[in-house]
């Protein structure tokens, strides 16, 4: 089988692709706005314009859609995929979607609770991005719709790097009732496993699988025991307001000066990362993805937390040790006692 | 979800799997580990989310001796969370010792092990905010941890156990989301239970009674009902439910109500450790998770088989805070202030009758001359405590001369004699109100005596220090305060006996099939530590049990059974 990968430089198109190719049972082949050099498995492609699109999807078996972005690449991307698979004869589809469709639901959520687009862009493009994979299985294509919580592992720069420099800072630690949401966190590989899964799929119509490992914890044990991992001891327990003043008042002179460095090529990673202003919000929200459906229907086996946290943590150390040879920085050094 | 008993219809009858009453700390633990389990769980809590004096005044009662008791609304908080509006935050596991018929502790022994109780406590840990289960000092504080007392090692007295503190976390406000989003149970504030209703053959709970302050009635039948009312209150609902069981539910023996227990706590002595005070490790350390722990002094089991002794523990400490002696402004600046404290802190500030101006005017002279440290502390207490979200547990001082008192908290072996029962007067809702009689023995004194012998030999044999305290004077220090407040053990006491306890290893109430307790009315003995953290997990414990025990059969094999 022959599988387009759209969004393949991103964090889950790369290990996809390398796990397609991996296993031997599907060719991929990645095709990302970003690709930097095209080879025979790899393409650049604006998944916005439909008949380099069409041209892309016309030699292979199967899309799976792991473009992330914009609005606009999300849910415009979506519908232009769609129409553009028809024309190109490609009836198998798996779209990357996410939990924001839930909205601000609260409870143990399974894939028939209701969706709801109306808090952000993000979640607006990810519900305008499902309607249309669900008109384009209402006309004979195989859909599969997965919706993960927060898809980490090593390499993980979201959900590892970013957590772990704020341990690191002490702008994060043990947040209390702040803290006390569902991490949701679902490992990369799991994700990755659930579309092959989904890819072997022949039934025509539209199936939707929430992700999230049923052993991720809630967001205070993730941050303590990746800090704890990674030696960011002893581990602060952080007022509401730390949080707030975190965000809402050191966020965007933060942002504003990332984006000019990005703009005048100076390495952004000298000033503090902003901590974006949703995220408050996603740790003290009480939704936790119900996945039993992905384990009954694709045999899905999660990568235990422990295992995880391992890797994650490994990870984040080593790229840190690197990093930090390469700017000739002494790490500080882990004191246990301390 | 969380709504309010003034919503119910009166003289409705709700149904639900489990009926918990009391939404304290082992209430709240139990609730939300039946979640998610297929059950229909209901939890009755008397109070509301805030204080409330008319609700509170429900506590109220009467002790036999005011020397030796506080007041039953004292210590004690009537709303969601319990108890934990005001607890001190320390979360300290029982010993395996603890858990066995030792021959020198008349009524021990638990029908269950530490390692029975050993799964649930890393959960217990969790929900109290007080970090990992790890209790030994080297493990939780990493290979760089530093003795307590250097130069001091003792087979017989051991250094190497940590209490550990949490937040202290208020379960009420801590968990009041989880109860909310929770769609299988549903909280039910300003409900009081005010009888446990028994089918005709007693063998079985029909419902619980119901009511609110502003007097609506209703009642609650369950598959099984769980009492986590406290202590003190799951005796007094059990001996007042007398419609069909004369002497109370769970009483043909007369058990319910006996066997009371606190804890034999109080300041003793004068240690002088030798060697410089940077080698003593006397106050508050962090743990790696962030994590307030103590070190203390406790007796090797062992030593407590050979010696005859229950189980107990002593801290440094400073000198008596009453006595200006001490010359610590601090202490000096706590005694001046011991109004603006509240009863339950207070206490101990309290030391008998109103003070002389005399030492007014010591403690006032102690504060002015120790101004540097009293500002230090100041600022101290307001960071660290005051302003923080994981508060620093107590007053500490800084150790200038290793010159110390030693904290004892100790066992109290069980006593029949020592119980509660109903009084003659009534509370706003018609149910008698409680009446306390705790009682303490020269064993329990001796017991804390032979500790503190051991400890002075053993720092005379190394040579780390010298010990000294006044025999003569040792019972008037261990219960100057009398029972060390709080902890409310023992009157619904576990065993396999009917006619020498309440619950069985299930904490199942022996004659009553469906009808449960959790909370340290259980414990058949006290231990050294703390209840908090014990209860919860035996209440998690409870939890695994009621949710095997109330399992729906999955319908494939309900319908093989019809």
């Amino acid at each position: 089988m022959k599988v387009l990968v759209l969004g393949g430089s991103g964090y889950v198109g790369a290990r996809l692709a390398a796990m397609l190719r991996d296993g031997g049972t599907a060719t991929p082949l990645s095709a990302s706005f970003r690709q930097k050099a095209s080879g025979p498995d790899s393409l650049r492609l604006d998944t916005r314009d439909p008949d380099a699109l069409t041209r892309a999807l016309e030699p292979v078996d199967a899309v799976v859609n792991c473009v992330a972005g914009s609005a606009s690449a999300i849910a415009e991307g979506a519908r232009v995929l769609t129409a553009a698979a028809r024309s190109a004869g490609c009836r198998r589809l798996v779209h990357l979607s996410s939990m924001a469709v839930y909205g601000m639901a609260e409870g143990r959520l399974a894939e028939d609770a209701a969706v709801d687009g109306s808090i952000g862009w993000y979640a607006r493009a990810k519900c305008d991005a499902e309607a249309h994979v669900g008109a384009f299985a209402a006309q004979g294509g195989i859909a599969t719709v997965m919706r993960p919580g927060c898809i980490w592992g090593a390499g993980s720069d979201l959900w590892v790097g970013r957590i772990a420099s704020f341990l690191q800072a002490r702008r994060l630690g043990d947040l209390g009732i702040a803290g006390d949401g569902w991490s949701n966190l679902v490992h990369v590989d799991d994700v990755c496993r659930a579309i092959c899964a989904a890819l072997r799929c022949e039934a025509a119509g539209l199936r939707t699988f929430n992700l999230a490992a049923p052993d991720s914890p809630r967001w205070n044990d993730y941050f303590i025991d990746l800090a704890l991992a990674i030696g960011a001891t002893p581990v602060q327990r952080l007022a509401p307001w730390r949080l707030r003043l975190d965000t809402m008042l050191f966020g965007p002179p933060l942002k504003m000066a990332e984006t000019l460095g990005r703009k005048l090529a100076r390495n952004p990673r000298l000033l503090p990362a902003p901590m974006p202003p949703n995220l408050p919000g996603l740790w003290e929200r009480h939704l936790q993805l119900d996945s039993s459906r992905a384990e009954r229907e694709l045999g899905l086996q999660w990568t235990p937390y422990a295992l995880g946290l391992q890797q994650a943590a490994g990870w984040w150390l080593a790229q840190r040790s690197g990093r930090s040879r390469d700017e000739g920085v002494d790490l500080p050094r882990h004191d246990p006692a301390a | 979800m969380i709504a309010d008993a003034d919503q119910v219809a009166a003289g409705s009858v709700l149904e639900a799997d489990v009926c918990i009453v009391g939404g304290g700390a082992a209430g709240i633990a139990l609730a939300l580990s039946l979640c998610n389990q297929d059950l229909k769980v209901l939890l009755l809590e008397s109070g509301r989310m805030q204080p409330d004096a008319q609700t509170q005044a429900l506590y109220a009662g009467e002790v036999s001796n005011p020397r030796l008791h506080s007041p039953p609304d004292k210590y004690r908080q009537r709303r969601l969370g319990g108890s934990t509006g005001i607890w001190g935050g320390r979360s300290v596991p029982f010993d395996p010792i603890d858990f066995e018929r030792r021959a020198h502790v008349s009524h021990s022994g638990w029908p269950i092990t530490y390692e029975d109780l050993l799964p649930f406590y890393p959960q217990a840990n969790s929900l109290l905010e007080a970090g990992r289960f790890t209790y030994d000092a080297a493990e939780a504080l990493g290979p760089g941890a530093l003795p307590m007392i250097r130069g001091f090692a003792s087979e017989v007295v051991r250094t190497d156990s940590l209490e550990r503190f949490s937040c202290p976390s208020d379960f009420g406000r801590r968990y009041a989301r989880r109860l909310r989003v929770a769609t299988d149970l549903q909280v039910l504030l300003g409900a009081n239970c005010t009888a446990v209703r028994l089918q005709p053959d007693g063998g079985a709970v029909r419902a619980v009674d119901v009511a609110t302050l502003s007097g609506r009635r209703f009642s609650v039948a369950a598959r099984a009902t769980v009492l986590a009312m406290g202590g003190l209150e799951t005796a007094r609902l059990l001996l007042a439910s007398r419609d069909v069981a004369a002497q109370g539910v769970g009483n043909a023996h007369d058990v319910v109500g006996r066997y009371y227990m606190c804890h034999i706590a109080g300041n003793v002595g004068r240690l002088h450790l030798n060697g410089p005070p940077a080698d003593v490790r006397h106050g508050y350390e962090v743990t790696p998770d962030g994590i307030y722990c103590r070190r203390r002094l406790t007796i090797a089991p062992r030593e407590q088989r050979r010696h005859g002794l229950a189980n107990c523990v002593a801290r440094l400490h400073f000198a008596r805070i009453t006595d200006p002696q001490h010359g610590n402004g601090v202490l000096s600046g706590l005694f001046l202030a011991r109004r603006l404290i509240s009863y339950e802190y207070g206490k101990r500030l309290h030391d008998g009758g109103e003070p002389s101006l005399r030492l007014y005017a010591q403690h006032w002279r102690n504060v002015v001359c120790d101004p540097l440290d009293t500002a230090a502390f100041l600022a101290h207490w307001a960071l660290k405590r005051k302003l923080a979200q994981r508060k620093f547990p107590s007053v500490i001082l800084r150790n200038r001369n290793n010159r110390f008192s030693l904290e004892m908290h100790g066992e109290q072996v069980p006593r029949a004699a020592s119980r509660v029962t109903l009084a003659e007067t009534r509370d706003a809702l018609g149910m008698p109100r409680l009446r306390v009689d705790w009682r303490y023995a020269a064993e329990d004194i001796a017991s804390v005596r032979g500790t503190l012998d051991l400890i002075a030999g053993e720092l005379l044999r190394t040579g780390a220090g010298r010990l000294a305290y006044d025999p003569g004077t040792l019972e008037e220090d261990l219960v100057r305060f009398g029972a060390y407040g709080g902890h409310h053990i023992g009157t619904t006491r576990m065993g396999q006996d009917p006619r020498t306890s309440v619950v069985d290893a299930d904490c199942r109430v022996h004659s009553v099939h469906n009808l449960f307790v959790a909370g340290s009315s259980v414990f058949p003995t006290s231990s050294q530590a703390n209840p908090t953290l014990t209860l919860v997990a035996l209440a998690l414990r409870l939890g695994r049990h009621l949710s095997t025990r109330l399992a729906r059969l999955p319908a494939h094999v309900k319908g093989c059974a019809s």
